[in-house]
């Protein structure tokens, strides 16, 4: 399971899915050379952030797209993440291990005293 | 034995039975010795053979195998039997990997014949192989391959000269499910799996070299074309991004269909729909497609590994021998006929980290080994043990013609990493007498003996329950893991 931290939801949807990038590749190693968006959208921000990291899996699943860093806003219910990275080289990324989907098993975004916290789980 | 507030009944040595409470439709049927049992209820995998009773159209029991751990939803190693009328088909079911599986080759070579040149078959094998992230298999597939390749399984493949007759005739279900509808399998699910046919992955999938160190059952080895101290091909793969993706679809599907038709049930993450609805049907349409391509990816990956030991050793294919065992699925949804109370049902067979396991006779069993029962393939651990098995008949009264499919985690993949920090597993593994070649040495660390539970242990159970019955038990000399 992963638990990331946030100061603010455009914030914690950022790190998480930065956090997802980290399990595939040592972000190091990525050049922030193009840009790339994802978007969610969902009731609550556990949808949101469902939808968010689904998405940004298949930017490298189906484009082999890395991200190295990442810079979220929310509108209403759909959040939009801006990814700067590059595409994947096999010369230049080693990547650890595959990700199969990331799963709504035990999701959860919490609000707690000055930030939030969200756990997902991802299957490998 | 207590399961947090839920009295588990013991059966028998192998058997024990979760009572039906709340909105359980049966109860949970759990096959472990005492010892393991005491492990299983440690996580929440008894809360999940609990939760799957809940499912609409379940029939007899929601049956773990001794194998059991935690998955999303269902257990790994859970099986569930849907009334084919009345019940659901649930994608959480079958596993994000569909129709994962095992195919073993057998060879006429003896292990000792192969020693000599193990390390350099082994570097060819890795080099020939594709495997880990980002690998692409060495078949460029056209549109109208795709479509071959969901449709036919392996027997795209052997149009393709990839495939014996035999290959095929030893594949279940001769490597290629009826019912596959390329138009239900997404457009992205298609492109995820688009150059990955004929790679092996990583994570838990290997292809190993291993020795028949054991022969329990001289008839049904005999059968199998096994014999003590010879050399055999083990592979473990599945359905790629390609599957991942129809199962990452579909549970949103279904999703959906459970809103709209007031389907409560504990977990999300068992979403299902009725077999006869148009989400049913069409999840069915794509999980055989699913499949059929996991058949015809294990048949390329045999295809490698066969044209590497015969470039490398410079023999001829008949003196090879490297002939198919048998290819057997582990995470599937079948219709099957099964007797349940006195009479025959057509029932949808759910097997998440389960293997179908039909006793001697069965008409689905290929006519050689019909005799003998339906060959089993139990991968353990890279370094301790995998095993063959048979069908028995018990299988068919109990556990809806299905046993367990490996030695089940022990660690989480955390824990694992944690537990080798510092060490050379290439090394530790050599020490145990393994040539280990890997892609990545974080998913090697993941994959230790350590984490995983005792294989014979899993084993035994199967067989003193009468479930399956064992046949050989194969070592490890060698693996290539993704």
């Amino acid at each position: 399971m992963l638990e990331v931290r946030g100061e603010d939801l455009p914030g914690l949807f950022s790190s998480c899915v930065l956090a997802l990038f980290s399990l595939l590749v040592d972000r190091r190693t990525v050049r922030g050379t193009e840009i790339r968006a994802v978007e969610g959208a969902g009731e609550t921000a556990e949808a949101q952030l469902f939808s968010l990291l689904r998405e940004a899996l298949l930017l490298f699943a189906v484009h082999k797209f890395l991200a190295r860093s990442a810079r979220g806003t929310i509108e209403g219910k759909r959040v939009t993440l801006t990814l700067a990275g590059e595409p994947f080289d096999s010369e230049r990324h080693s990547v650890d291990r595959e990700i199969k989907a990331v799963t709504a098993h035990l999701m959860s975004v919490k609000r707690l005293p000055g930030g939030y916290l969200a756990r997902f789980v991802v299957d490998v | 034995m207590r399961f947090q507030d839920v009295e588990i009944r013991k059966l028998s040595d192998t058997m024990w039975e979760i009572p039906r409470e709340g909105g359980m439709r049966v109860p949970g049927l759990v096959f472990a010795s005492e010892a393991m049992m005491g492990d299983i209820v440690r996580d929440e995998a008894i809360r999940q053979v609990m939760n799957v009773a809940h499912l609409p159209g379940i029939l007899k029991h929601s049956i773990g195998m001794p194998d059991i751990h935690w998955g999303y939803g269902f257990p790994i190693g859970g099986v569930a039997a849907m009334d084919a009328r009345e019940g659901v088909v649930s994608p959480g079911g079958v596993g994000y990997d569909i129709n994962c599986g095992v195919r073993l080759l057998r060879s006429d070579l003896t292990a000792d014949a192969l020693r000599p040149k193990l390390r350099e078959l082994v570097a060819a094998l890795h080099r020939e192989v594709p495997s880990g992230v980002g690998s692409t298999g060495f078949v460029r597939l056209t549109a109208e391959d795709e479509e071959k390749v969901l449709t036919q399984g392996s027997r795209w493949a052997a149009s393709r000269g990839f495939a014996s007759a035999q290959d095929i005739a030893c594949t279940e279900s001769g490597g290629a499910l009826p019912g596959a509808d390329p138009d239900a399998v997404s457009a992205v699910a298609r492109k995820r799996g688009r150059d990955q046919l004929g790679t092996l992955g990583s994570g838990n999938h290997f292809l190993e070299i291993d020795e028949v160190a054991e022969v329990f059952d001289d008839e049904a080895a005999r059968a199998f074309g096994l014999f003590p101290g010879q050399a055999a091909v083990l592979i473990h793969s599945g359905s790629r991004g390609l599957g991942y993706q129809v199962c990452d679809d579909y549970l949103q599907t279904m999703a959906d269909y459970m809103r709209r038709n007031a389907i409560d049930l504990p977990d999300r993450q068992l979403a299902c729909a009725h077999i006869r609805s148009p989400e049913g049907e069409r999840y069915l349409s794509a999980l055989a497609a699913a499949a059929n391509y996991a058949f015809a990816n294990r048949q390329l990956l045999a295809h490698q590994a066969r044209e590497t030991f015969l470039r490398f050793l410079g023999m001829g294919p008949n003196d090879l021998g490297m002939r198919m065992v048998y290819d057997c699925g582990h995470n599937n949804a079948k219709f099957e006929e099964h007797e349940v109370d006195g009479r025959d049902r057509r029932v949808l067979v759910h097997r998440k980290g389960a293997t179908r396991c039909f006793p001697p006779g069965n008409a689905e069993i290929p006519e050689p080994y019909r005799h003998a029962g339906q060959p089993v393939l139990i991968p353990g651990d890279m370094g301790t043990a995998s095993y063959v098995l048979a069908g028995a008949p018990e299988g068919m009264r109990l556990s809806f013609g299905s046993t367990c499919h490996g030695a089940g985690r022990r660690m989480s993949r955390t824990q694992a990493r944690s537990s080798v920090r510092g060490k050379s597993i290439v090394q530790e593994m050599e020490r145990r007498g393994v040539i280990v070649a890997c892609a990545s040495h974080k998913t090697l660390a993941e994959e230790i003996p350590e984490a995983y539970k005792d294989v014979s242990e899993v084993v035994d159970v199967v067989h003193a329950a009468g479930i399956a019955r064992r046949v050989a038990r194969l070592k490890p000399l060698a693996v290539v893991k993704g």
